[in-house]
């Protein structure tokens, strides 16, 4: 279960500067030969990768929003026409002039944002499906295409818009700044997804309620997300127009912004370089091809990408990787960060008040009551277990303390305000944390990562680059320490064992700095010794740093050993709260565990 | 009672399980459980929520993949038979988890419940022989039961293919003392007339009161087990179970 | 009383079209993306009965078979790997559907195909010359639809697959083999979308790609009615009205995208859609 060698020692340093310089490198050497390219390609290959290296800026914001933060759209073919319209249209009217172009640029990139903005709002909202955001993304390329329909004069219609002034370039002009515009969006891409601030988008895609219960907004992230990339996609176009001179309706279309994803598929999602090598390839092999065997080139691809979706959902960057790994140079892991003490920072109310009180609280599902006239107080320090058998009503009760959009009537208070009508993150930031009964972590993430997105509400995460440091307050520390997963830095969550994904998750509450914890069943399938462990580690964090937990758990030895006090629910009620020995000596307690109190 | 173990010979017990261990993912549930159930007989397997019962009794079925050990029945390997081979099989199943489609008719969710259509008016005279007031209730929504009667009636569909081997789980939850009762009796004739059983059970007098042996699971092991009519069998059990 | 009949079999094409894939949506939760390629599949089935000189009703029986079998395949080679993978069925249905028009194209060319006139004619209805064929169409989708609901209401099959679409490990755990009830709703929903290719040749042209335009009207449809047989038929209802009233008094344009939008709207503000009511 330990690793013998510490994650430091394997960590060479001048290894990581050169995995910090190497993008650039490339990106550099890349531009170099991209920039003499036109050179020695003909006038039908410059002009046909112009186009494909457009596209492929395309693919690298669809790689982005479906490989990285799982978001499966077919509408940034939608913003592409948007700025490509709104290219045309300007350049149009005002001409190639300088305030022209300046104006051209600014609504291609800022009218597509807005409008990824609004689908954004329209697409992701408290308890939004996945599949609802991928319906949404269909529809927007259809309106946008009917509203150019619907243009008259503006769009040109159904023939498009030609003969507009573009950008003084010859054709090996635009092919430079294609490709220009191309490395820069994929170098910005690829730093930002190997940022701490990119494992946010991996983190979305991973466990979405789990980045609610860190206090992240999740729909917040993904609107934003959706805009910024609305905002590439609509320079894109601007290119686009310029470099093809013509615009048409099927630039904003559905079927287009399908092909978008069979281009990222095809390549592999999740991989940036896939997608961007994978567009290039098949758009400059579909121009050479198609005017030869038309028919069959489509029948090809289609069948493909039939192929690829069921049998390497990775794409052929998925092989290539496969490949790469096997070398030894492929093998380089990412550096554990050095773990630092983070202060905590002292909570203003640290009075009488109590840390949770709920008052009269009931909740039920149609005719079905399931909670009813619950009355709790918790203060700090306390660890208080919640028992009762099956249909108690536990699971429920821990869900309207976490989450103030359930229906229920009745009033909690978190130190004194009211969580009615709150969503989870913002309960998370009024000092709870959640910890569920199945361990929720980021499995594509390493165990540093998924605490550093823990600690991304107070200390926010860069967008640029790693920090080499992750500074933690110490009663998490001690929980790692006491796990020993502080070993496990750099290893990914999906490799750990049941039990150190269970206290990887606790620490991650407990990252947060919270003023309640609230656990439900943090040993079940765990093994005595690990029992021990986190009974142990709940202790501290009660009792020396006067953290409130409210723990449900079936296993009463547990209870026992480690509560300050017992709450007893049973049919939605609670029948009895009292001390350890109360609770236990009780003749109440018996008789509903021996099936007997019914009704 | 012997004779009435349709098939199985006496040294062949109808349910025999020989260190099973299962879960879910990376989470063990069941660990090692050696248990059986001889041809005749009933044995209660008790234990509070979460130690492991349910997903025992899924193991059996074959929903949950067993991770080691052997399930057998009357001799047979469940491994890698599919639900249907075993109601074949003659193994009854009362579930407790979302145990019946609540918007469909009974006469529907009986249906459901045999291999084929004519199989269903033989099925529904042994139901009705338990359990009559279903009779004149077949067009009503199951859902518009009350808990007791769902819970006879998910009892009266395993029992209505004649099984030789019955699984139920918490057959009493949530139902008053007098239906306790009538259940009790149902599946105390279906005894005597040689019926096999593994009865999962919160409620210790119900579950001790109709078992001759029984087993407690706690944390996915069993910690103790023996017969259920010594006399210091209930107060053992609540020990394990209670606060 | 033109606007009555507009809107009436307006809804009755829409619900025709629908219905295969609310049954393959509502049973195996996996969203058909090649519904447009069976529709087109149909078509051509009536190109066929033509080109053969058989009497043109005739390609109804043998879309639904063709359909069908396709739906079989497609359903053993390409949704049982992605049964748990929604999101990729999606894309690969998808991938399904460019196969499927190329290989029309490649059989049939690119060209409009012209198919026999399945019922022609106007008939007067209370003083309104009226298309005969699209009134004819809405009885088909009245029969259809009763066909339909007695399979699912009356049938042991229809049984077993509202078993599956409420509770399929229960229906699992009873015996029932859920795979096949699986496969069987999916061949009957691939060749009911076929069938309605063939209803659908009389108004619109017959191309390889003719099936796309329709499949996002479809697809909103299906996701308003979440998986519920009355709630579809209420959504097309609504639904066609709005893209007939829009239409006739704003602007075509504008009627041909309401069924989407307004379909994406109401499942922003209720995401069970109609069919809770």
């Amino acid at each position: 279960m330990l690793d013998t060698i510490p994650a430091a020692a394997r960590t060479d340093p001048s290894g990581r500067r050169l995995s910090r310089v190497a993008p650039l490198v490339v990106a550099a050497l890349a531009a170099a030969a991209l920039w003499v390219a036109p050179a020695v390609l003909d006038t039908f290959a410059v002009n046909v990768l112009t186009r494909s290296m457009i596209y492929a800026v395309l693919a690298v914001t669809v790689d982005l929003l479906w490989g990285f933060a799982g978001i499966l759209t077919f509408g940034q073919a939608a913003f592409f026409g948007a700025g490509a319209y709104a290219a045309a249209m300007i350049l149009g009217a005002y001409g190639a002039t300088p305030l022209g172009i300046a104006a051209g640029i600014a609504t291609a990139v800022a009218a597509p944002a807005l409008l990824g903005l609004a689908v954004g709002w329209l697409s992701f909202y408290h308890r939004s499906t996945p599949l609802y955001a991928s319906v949404i993304s269909l529809v927007v390329p259809i309106v946008v295409t009917q509203l150019i329909y619907s243009g008259g004069e503006w769009t040109g219609s159904s023939s498009g818009l030609v003969g507009f002034d573009v950008l003084p370039f010859e054709i090996e002009g635009y092919f430079r700044l294609a490709a220009l515009v191309l490395i820069a969006v994929t170098l910005a891409a690829w730093i930002l997804v190997r940022s701490d601030a990119g494992r946010a988008l991996v983190a979305l895609r991973d466990n979405e309620v789990r980045c609610a219960y860190l206090g992240l907004n999740p729909r917040r992230l993904q609107i934003r997300l959706t805009a910024a990339l609305a905002a590439v996609a609509g320079l894109a176009g601007f290119l686009f127009a310029n470099a093809s001179g013509v615009v048409a309706p099927e630039n904003a279309g559905f079927l287009f912004g399908t092909e978008l994803v069979i281009w990222v598929a095809l390549g592999g999602r999740g991989t940036l370089l896939g997608p961007v090598l994978g567009t290039i390839a098949i758009d400059y092999l579909a121009a050479n091809l198609s005017g030869d065997l038309p028919f069959l080139w489509q029948l090809l691809l289609g069948t493909a990408f039939v192929a690829i979706i069921i049998l390497l959902p990775g794409g052929l960057a998925d092989l290539v990787g496969r490949l790469w790994r096997m070398l030894p140079l492929g093998r380089a892991e990412r550096a554990a960060p050095a773990l630092v003490t983070r202060e905590a920072e002292a909570h203003a109310a640290t009075t009488d008040t109590p840390i949770l009180q709920v008052q009269s609280l009931a909740k039920a599902y149609g005719s079905l009551t399931v909670l009813e006239n619950i009355d709790l107080e918790i203060r700090a320090g306390e660890l208080v277990s919640l028992v009762g058998p099956n249909g108690a009503g536990k699971t429920t009760l821990m869900r309207c303390l976490s989450d103030g959009t359930e229906p229920f009537t009745g009033a909690i208070a978190i130190g004194g305000t009211s969580t009615t009508g709150l969503t989870p993150n913002r309960i998370v930031a009024l000092g709870v944390g959640r910890k569920f009964q199945v361990a929720s972590v980021f499995e594509s993430l390493s165990v540093a990562d998924c605490l550093r997105l823990a600690r991304a509400p107070h200390d926010g995460l860069n967008p640029v680059g790693q920090d080499p440091t992750l500074g933690l307050p110490q009663a998490a520390l001690d929980v790692l320490r006491m796990t020993s997963l502080d070993r496990l830095l750099t290893r990914p969550a999906r490799l750990l064992s049941h039990g150190q994904k269970q206290a990887l998750e606790l620490a991650m509450v407990v990252a947060l700095e919270p003023r309640l914890i609230l656990l439900d069943e943090p040993t079940a399938g765990l093994t005595k010794a690990e029992r021990t462990t986190i009974g142990t580690v709940l202790k501290a964090l009660t009792i020396g740093r006067r953290i409130a937990a409210v723990l449900v758990e079936h296993d009463l030895d547990f209870v026992r050993e480690i509560s300050s006090r017992i709450v007893v629910l049973h049919q939605g009620r609670l029948v009895l709260d009292g001390t350890v020995d109360e609770v236990v000596g009780s003749e109440l307690v018996r008789t509903i565990y021996s099936g007997g109190a019914h009704g | 009672m012997a004779e009435a173990a349709q098939g199985a010979g006496p040294a062949e017990p109808a349910l025999s399980l020989d260190a099973v261990s299962s879960g879910y993912g990376a989470v063990s549930i069941v660990k090692d459980v050696s248990l059986a159930v001889g041809a005749g007989e009933i044995v209660a397997l008790l234990g509070k929520n979460g130690m492991g019962k349910t997903t025992l009794l899924k193991t059996i079925l074959g929903m949950v993949t067993p991770r080691g050990g052997k399930v057998t029945i009357g001799g047979q390997s469940l491994s890698g038979l599919s639900p249907a081979k075993l109601v074949a099989l003659g193994v009854g199943y009362a579930p407790q988890e979302q145990p019946l489609f609540q918007d469909l008719s009974i006469r529907d969710n009986l249906r459901l419940a045999v291999p084929s259509d004519r199989h269903l008016p033989e099925a529904l005279e042994r139901l009705f022989g338990h359990f009559p007031f279903l009779k004149d209730r077949l067009a009503q929504r199951a859902g518009t039961l009350s808990g007791g009667e769902q819970k006879m009636l998910i009892l009266g569909r395993a029992l209505m293919l004649r099984p030789r081997l019955l699984l139920i789980d918490e057959i009493s939850e949530g139902v008053q003392p007098s239906m306790v009762e009538r259940l009790r009796k149902v599946l105390l004739d279906e005894r005597s007339a040689g019926l096999s059983m593994l009865v999962v059970e919160q409620h210790v007098a119900f579950a001790l009161g109709l078992a001759d042996r029984y087993a407690v699971l706690k944390l996915g092991e069993i910690v103790d087990r023996g017969s259920a009519k010594a006399p210091d069998a209930q107060a053992r059990v609540i020990d394990h179970l209670a606060v | 009383m033109l606007l009555t009949l507009d809107i009436l079999t307006t809804a009755a094409i829409l619900f025709v079209v629908s219905i295969g894939l609310l049954a393959i949506f509502g049973v195996l939760k996996i969203i058909n993306f090649a519904h447009g390629a069976w529709l087109t599949v149909g078509a051509y089935c009536a190109v066929v009965t033509a080109r053969l000189g058989l009497n043109p009703w005739a390609a109804l029986p043998l879309a639904f078979v063709v359909g069908a079998a396709l739906g079989g395949l497609a359903e053993h080679f390409i949704i049982r790997p992605l049964y748990r993978r929604p999101l990729d069925a999606i894309l690969a249905t998808w991938g399904l559907g460019i196969v499927l028009g190329q290989l029309i194209t490649l059989a049939f060319g690119r060209d409009v195909q012209l198919t026999p006139n399945l019922y022609a004619g106007t008939v007067a209805v209370l003083g309104v010359e009226y298309s005969a064929y699209r009134l004819v169409a809405l009885g088909i989708a009245l029969v259809i639809g009763i066909l339909f609901a007695l399979t699912i209401e009356r049938t042991r099959l229809g049984l077993s697959a509202r078993a599956v679409i409420m509770n399929e490990t229960l229906a699992r755990s009873l015996g029932i083999d859920t795979g096949r009830v699986r496969l069987v709703v999916f061949m009957i929903g691939a060749g009911l979308a076929a069938l309605a290719g063939v209803l659908l040749t009389p108004l619109t042209s017959v191309d390889p790609n003719m099936g796309v335009s329709w499949l996002i009207g479809a697809f909103m449809l299906v996701m308003v009615a979440d998986a519920s047989f009355l709630a579809l038929a209420a959504a097309c209802l609504v639904f066609g009205a709005a893209q007939v009233l829009i239409s006739t008094f704003v602007s075509p344009i504008l009627g041909s995208i309401a069924v989407a939008v307004l379909a994406a709207l109401v499942l922003r503000v209720s995401p069970k859609g109609f069919s809770r009511a």
